[in-house]
């Protein structure tokens, strides 16, 4: 009698396992794909509210400015942390559970991953948002589409071309030219060494920062004919950039700390790492993250391959999407087209939070042309509006790339702590990766 | 009961315990039902899911797939290491956690300790620390540039790829030690004065009197906390996933807990849910073996 009592005592026990690791995957019961698919576009003809998701830093003034001026189209804002840092799996529960929001900030590169979901309303449908295309670079628009001719499942917000940020001051003070190429950089990250510092961080959780490099490079790592995907994560081009880097990590030439923690922030603070060849909104990172360092960064092209090349990588920019379930499609659409072409929202979102605008307007605004303090009063978007004139339009994202991310992230984590190389991690990942979309049932070209 | 005990009024009482039983058990049993045995239902439902759809970017569509996930799931070499990194994570802590627990349970027990009431909340203090800030602290606490104690976490890399699942092993220990060296010593509260009494008149030191005595008698509280911490052990998230923000070593499927957290938000919610079956069973098994090996010798 006493063991059935802490036998069924233990089952139980045993059970919360289960009830505490299933909690993520039960918010709701309804599968998405069956709600109201974006067949129309057309306006309510009665006020209506909506629900935006997203983490730009400032947004809720932005959304005020809306508010005011349209009574009839109220749009509450909600924030949480950057899109893999929690918001899209918040956002999956949500298009799981069948009550998303109407709006959801996404990135380039998780757009194929919500299409898969069926997680996104094709905007295609909508005159305003087709008569829009002409208004942004074509390479982000591009992005949108997803490869279907009359389709658009997303509003670009902004994009993310890549440069050099670096410290004049200790590049300066240690007669060491700034690298204008990837060899060079090279040549300087010994002499950074020498002089007591580390070129940079390379940051095992940041994929789509050497995705960006590899993009830069001139590599791609899916294709979509349409009929199958192909995945490629050891093209030409990824090798050579991992290698790259491997050689540096190796020689103990960068430093390997987590990105995006505290560890990371102090690296820089405190002068121990000297660049950061990132996307135009790292402007911002560096300033919240390191403001001991205020007015000794500059911004340069980002290093060449070959000597003479201009290619740039981009690494993040966002798009306004708007979600499968929502009633109103039509107003979504419309507050999604203003907040990003219009010049008033524009400008508060490049002085808030660092945003290159999407759109060829937007890139010419004036709040763009102005110094930046941190800077040293340098106007270093002048330097991002060059790299995204340079941003191959051809780099195609995976349909799991939370996934890709994740498994390229766990074998950059072995690299860089002694176990294998970046080489080896992104032949795995590619693996894996075939499995996650066969998983998905997804067709994939072997 | 007292009114049991008059056989007039046994009938109605009957009927009205019944009804004070049902009323009760009914907010336990209502919640119980809504969030354990129906999570647990939808949990098993969804692991026997696959989708399927037409073309590249076909809606997807779920289907019954019998045992799909759980063939992958077994297959899944992280899946593995995860489980084998937190065997021998527990195989070490576990023992060496509880053994704390039982000595310093013996030592406020004992007649010879003094400040027994201060001594008492002190091992107590950290479990009221919440899990994720004791994992935050003891990160900066280990971290090389962050420290306090510098000279020594640059020396020694705590967070390295061999020392971090050590370095974690240090925190669980020094939150639930307090903690379960509560459930021993409340345990030895519990033990009769006379027995001691008895135990002193036969000449038996205190040393004696622990190890042939206390002992003994609180190994069902041993016991107790031993499966808590097995369980415990194979669930381990907060520590992994905040020490994932300090170290580059502790991977997404470093635990797991953690290797569903991941798989749940790629998402693939019916592996999710199949390795959370798995890790319940495996948690299920194991408990319950170690308690019908200990059990004979325990419960005599």
């Amino acid at each position: 009698m006493r063991t059935t009592t802490r036998a069924v005592s233990v089952a139980l026990l045993a059970l919360t396992a289960l009830t505490a690791c299933s909690s993520g995957a039960d918010d709701g019961a309804a599968g998405a794909g069956d709600t109201a698919s974006g067949g129309a576009c057309e306006p309510a003809g009665e006020p209506v509210t909506l629900t935006y998701t997203t983490w730009i830093p400032g947004i809720e003034d932005v959304v005020a400015t809306w508010n005011e001026a349209n009574p009839d189209i109220q749009v509450e804002v909600q924030t949480g942390p950057n899109g893999n840092g929690g918001t899209y799996q918040n956002f999956f529960n949500q298009l799981e559970a069948g009550n998303a929001p109407d709006l959801g900030q996404i990135e380039y590169d998780a757009l194929p991953n919500f299409r898969v979901q069926d997680g996104l309303v094709d905007l295609g449908a909508c005159e305003e948002v087709v008569a829009a295309k002409d208004q942004f670079v074509d390479w982000t628009w591009q992005q949108v589409q997803l490869g279907e001719e009359d389709s658009v499942y997303a509003i670009p917000q902004d994009a993310g071309p890549m440069a050099l940020f670096y410290r004049a001051d200790l590049f300066e003070q240690n007669n060491i030219p700034v690298p204008t190429t990837w060899e060079e950089f090279a040549t300087a990250a010994e002499q950074v060494r020498a002089a007591g510092g580390y070129i940079t961080n390379f940051s095992q959780a940041d994929i789509n920062q050497f995705a960006g490099l590899v993009w830069q490079a001139g590599g791609s790592w899916f294709e979509n004919d349409g009929e199958q995907w192909t995945v490629d994560l050891t093209n030409e081009e990824s090798v050579k950039v991992a290698s790259f880097w491997d050689d540096l990590i190796e020689r103990d030439l960068v430093s390997t700390y987590p990105g995006w923690t505290t560890e990371w922030d102090n690296a820089y603070n405190s002068g121990e790492v000297w660049t950061w060849n990132s996307a135009v909104w790292g402007a911002n990172s560096i300033a919240t993250g390191a403001p001991d360092t205020a007015g000794r960064w500059a911004v340069a092209p980002s290093p060449q391959w070959e000597d003479g090349d201009a290619s740039a990588g981009n690494w993040g920019g966002s798009t306004t999407a708007v979600f499968q379930g929502t009633e109103h499609p039509y107003e979504a659409a419309k507050f999604a087209l203003w907040l990003n072409t219009s010049e008033e929202a524009l400008t508060a979102l490049i002085e808030a939070a660092n945003l290159y605008p999407a759109t060829t307007d937007g890139a010419q605004l004036p709040a763009l042309a102005e110094g930046v303090e941190f800077y040293g009063g340098q106007p270093i978007y002048d330097v991002f509006a060059e790299a995204s004139e340079q941003v191959s339009p051809d780099f195609v994202w995976g349909p799991t790339m939370t996934q890709v991310y994740n498994d390229v992230s766990d074998g950059f984590s072995q690299a860089i702590t002694g176990g294998g190389t970046l080489t080896e991690a992104l032949e795995s990942a590619e693996g894996t990766t075939v499995s996650a979309l066969e998983a998905q049932a997804i067709p994939v070209a072997k | 009961m007292s009114s049991a005990a008059l056989p007039g009024r046994r009938r109605v009482s009957r009927v009205a315990h019944k009804r004070a039983i049902a009323v009760f058990v009914a907010p336990f049993a209502a919640l119980f039902t809504l969030f354990y045995l129906l999570p647990i239902a939808y949990a098993v439902f969804q692991s026997t899911r696959v989708v399927e759809r037409e073309g590249t970017f076909g809606p997807p569509r779920e289907v019954f797939g019998g045992l799909t996930q759980y063939a992958q799931a077994l297959q899944s070499s992280p899946f593995w290491d995860s489980i084998g990194r937190v065997l021998l994570f527990g195989i070490v802590q576990v023992p060496v956690m509880l053994a704390l627990a039982l000595v310093f349970a013996l030592l406020l027990d004992s007649p010879l300790v003094r400040g027994r009431r201060f001594f008492r909340l002190a091992f107590f203090v950290p479990y009221a620390v919440p899990g994720v800030i004791a994992a935050i602290m003891w990160g900066f606490l280990y971290s090389p540039n962050l420290s306090p104690f510098r000279p020594l976490t640059q020396s020694v890399d705590l967070l390295s790829a061999e020392l971090v699942l050590w370095a974690m092993a240090n925190v669980v220990t020094w939150v639930f030690v307090g903690y379960n060296m509560l459930i021993i010593y409340s345990s030895l509260l519990a033990i009769p004065a006379e027995v001691y009494e008895a135990a002193r008149l036969d000449g038996a030191s205190q040393v004696r009197i622990a190890w042939s005595i206390k002992i003994p008698l609180v190994m069902p509280a041993i016991i107790l906390t031993a499966i808590f911490s097995i369980i415990g052990t194979l669930q381990l998230l907060a520590e992994p996933q905040v020490f994932r923000t300090f170290s580059s070593a502790v991977t997404s499927t470093f635990t797991p807990n953690l290797l569903v957290y991941s798989t749940a938000s790629v998402p693939n919610v019916p592996l999710a849910a199949a390795f959370s079956v798995l890790l319940a069973l495996a948690t299920f098994v194991l408990s319950f073996t170690f308690l019908k090996v200990t059990q004979r010798k325990a419960f005599q």
